[in-house]
């Protein structure tokens, strides 16, 4: 330690070098302590719900953090983190118009342009909702992960459009376009980096056809509708027309019993009446054939003009009863 | 313990640098990050293909060529395409491809920009190709999976021996060239206006049969009933005959003559004018009694 220093020193000297040697080990010691205090808590770093840090060591990925709060790393240029938020759904539109654009724009026909099996052609904005499922994968398995998704997208819609009729995708089959479309989308992906992306939902925006034809598609959804009109009406006749014949029929078949009923009441009590008489009449035949005879001719005569002719000769009888009702 | 603590601090001083200056891409420190890969060439002669992470290299003696080793995306621009039932189609595609081998790469490609030129020929060769060997309908709908795939198995094929991987190679977008949308739209049109007068026609003939059975189902209906009403009244006036003929037939002629009495006082009445002879049984005794 203290080898070339001069023997002649006195113990003053000594005394002052040792001390100042100590103070300088102490100042240097300090430093290298506070550099590599400093340095280290450079390794610190916090995460945001939703946020997931891709750990670097030297650039090869050790680890990918998800949890969000306080975290420890060694620091930079060591490990470099890389923070992405895997929490946010992303939106990519297709053929949507952006405020004060105008929806007729030619990149936004061409984008939302597509064929369908039967060799029609239909306008379908979309909006795709993804989200970041493994951050390490979407940045550095995949270059260039936005056109990738655009693109993805594309060739998943135009797959499952051209895989339907016109009308399934204008109106019959709306909803699994969408299902089938965002199965499609995550196959596609899943085959560039399983996990990679989750497609949470495609939604259409819009479906219809081009300008040029849309007059003529609205009249078959017209013609559908008038359709349904005339059978609804027809439907509306034939209830009011049926009960109206079901009241008839009860009318027609209550009202005969109800004849029927009456009939035999009637014969029932004539003949009642009859046997009743008839057993009187046995009695005294002739005698109460007399009185039968006579209480009609009482009844009957009164109201009736009577002309009695002697056989053989005319008499007038006098009409009394109208003279009488002429006074 | 002095020289101990400044070899440290200059010794990590150093190798900080060191990963700074190889972070840049000098070496001797050579570090690889995630998405990359490199080679480090000796006299040109490749001496390693590195991973993600950290390793050496001899300054200014070795050369590092740095490649991306994740999926490349590479749109081709669109194309005319002639499908074998003469339609023409505008197909733009992309590919989804990796250096697998930088070593077969750098010998055959100059740059990445080189290699994308050579994979844009041989896609577009492909996709010509395989959709010039289907139909429309074909290529739209039934064999658009077996077309693709096809399509992405030729271009792997030709690409083979390069140090290329195709992932996948996918029609993004179809549409028909410029200027032939028209007359699809009148077929479009012509086809729509036949649908229209369909549905309403056949609207027409259902809205007719309903009505026509209801029709038919009333009639029948109060036929039946007007069947089942004559029976029932039938049946009343049998039932009332019979009751008649019962009580009657002991008694014809007394009947006759109660049911004649009868009718005379339900048909005479002030507006008849009865012309009677006095021998009447009614006037026996009127002229003179006792004459018997």
């Amino acid at each position: 330690m203290a080898e070339g220093e001069p023997e002649n020193l006195s113990t003053e000297q000594r005394v002052r070098r040792s001390v100042a040697r100590t103070l300088g080990n102490l100042t240097l010691g300090t430093v290298l302590v506070g550099a590599l205090g400093v340095w280290l808590s450079l390794g610190a770093y916090t995460l945001d719900p939703g946020e997931a840090a891709i750990l670097l060591r030297l650039g090869r990925h050790v680890g990918t953090v998800s949890d969000e709060g306080f975290h420890w790393t060694l620091p930079p240029p060591i490990t470099v983190r890389v923070i992405e938020n895997v929490g946010m759904v992303r939106n990519e539109d297709f053929g949507i118009a952006s405020p004060g654009e105008s929806a007729d724009a030619s990149a936004l026909v061409h984008e939302s342009t597509m064929q369908t099996s039967d060799n029609n052609i239909v306008r379908i904005s979309f909006t795709v909702q993804y989200r970041i499922g493994d951050p390490y994968a979407a940045r550095y398995l995949v270059a260039d992960l936005p056109a990738v998704v655009r693109s993805a997208s594309a060739a998943a819609m135009r797959e499952v459009v051209g895989r339907m009729t016109v009308d399934g995708v204008l109106r019959e089959r709306r909803a699994e376009l969408t299902a089938e479309a965002t199965s499609t989308l995550q196959r596609i992906f899943d085959g560039y980096s399983p996990e990679m992306i989750e497609v949470q939902a495609v939604q259409l925006q819009d479906a219809q056809a081009p300008a040029a034809v849309r007059a003529a598609f609205d009249d078959v959804v017209a013609a559908i509708q008038d359709a349904s009109r005339h059978v609804n009406e027809a439907q509306g006749y034939q209830n009011q027309v049926i009960p109206n014949a079901r009241a008839e029929a009860v009318e027609l078949v209550e009202s005969a019993k109800g004849y029927r009923e009456a009939r035999i009441a009637e014969a029932t009590g004539e003949a009642e009446r009859f046997k009743a008489l008839s057993v009187e009449y046995r009695k005294a035949p002739a005698v109460t054939r007399k009185r039968l005879y006579l209480e009609t001719m009482e009844a009957v005569l009164p109201g009736v003009e009577k002309v009695i002719v002697k056989p053989g000769q005319v008499v007038p009888y006098l009409p009394l009863e109208r003279a009488g009702a002429a006074k | 313990m002095r020289k101990f603590a400044l070899f440290a601090l200059f010794g990590g001083a150093l190798v900080m640098l060191a990963v700074a200056a190889g972070n840049l891409g000098i070496p001797p420190v050579v570090i690889t990050r995630e998405g990359e890969q490199k080679l480090v060439l000796l006299f040109g002669e490749v001496r390693a293909v590195t991973q993600p992470g950290i390793s050496l290299a001899i300054p200014f003696l070795e050369v590092i060529r740095t490649y991306p080793s994740g999926w490349l995306y590479n749109d081709t621009d669109a194309q005319g395409i002639q499908t074998q039932d003469g339609e023409q189609l505008v197909i733009d595609n992309y590919t989804i491809w990796r250096i697998q081998d930088p070593l077969e790469f750098m010998r055959a490609f100059a740059s990445v920009e080189a290699a994308e030129q050579r994979i844009d020929r041989v896609v577009r060769d492909a996709v010509r190709e395989m959709i010039g060997r289907h139909t429309l309908a074909g290529v739209l709908k039934d064999e658009r999976v077996a077309v693709m795939a096809a399509i992405t198995a030729n271009a792997r094929r030709a690409l083979e021996g390069y140090g290329i991987a195709i992932n996948d190679v996918r029609i993004n977008r179809s549409e028909l060239p410029p200027g032939t949308e028209e007359s699809v739209y009148a077929r479009m049109k012509t086809e729509r206006e036949r649908l229209a007068k369909k549905s309403r026609a056949e609207g027409d003939e259902r809205a007719r049969k309903i009505r026509a059975e209801s029709d038919r189902d009333a009639r029948v209906i109060v036929a039946n009933a007007r069947r089942e009403s004559e029976i029932e009244r039938g049946q009343g006036d049998a039932e009332a005959a019979r009751i008649y003929g019962e009580a009657y037939s002991g008694e014809p002629e007394f009947y006759a003559f109660v049911r004649s009495l009868e009718a005379y006082r339900k048909t005479i009445d002030a507006k008849t004018t009865l012309v009677l002879s006095p021998d009447t049984e009614f006037f026996k005794y009127l002229e003179g009694q006792g004459r018997e």
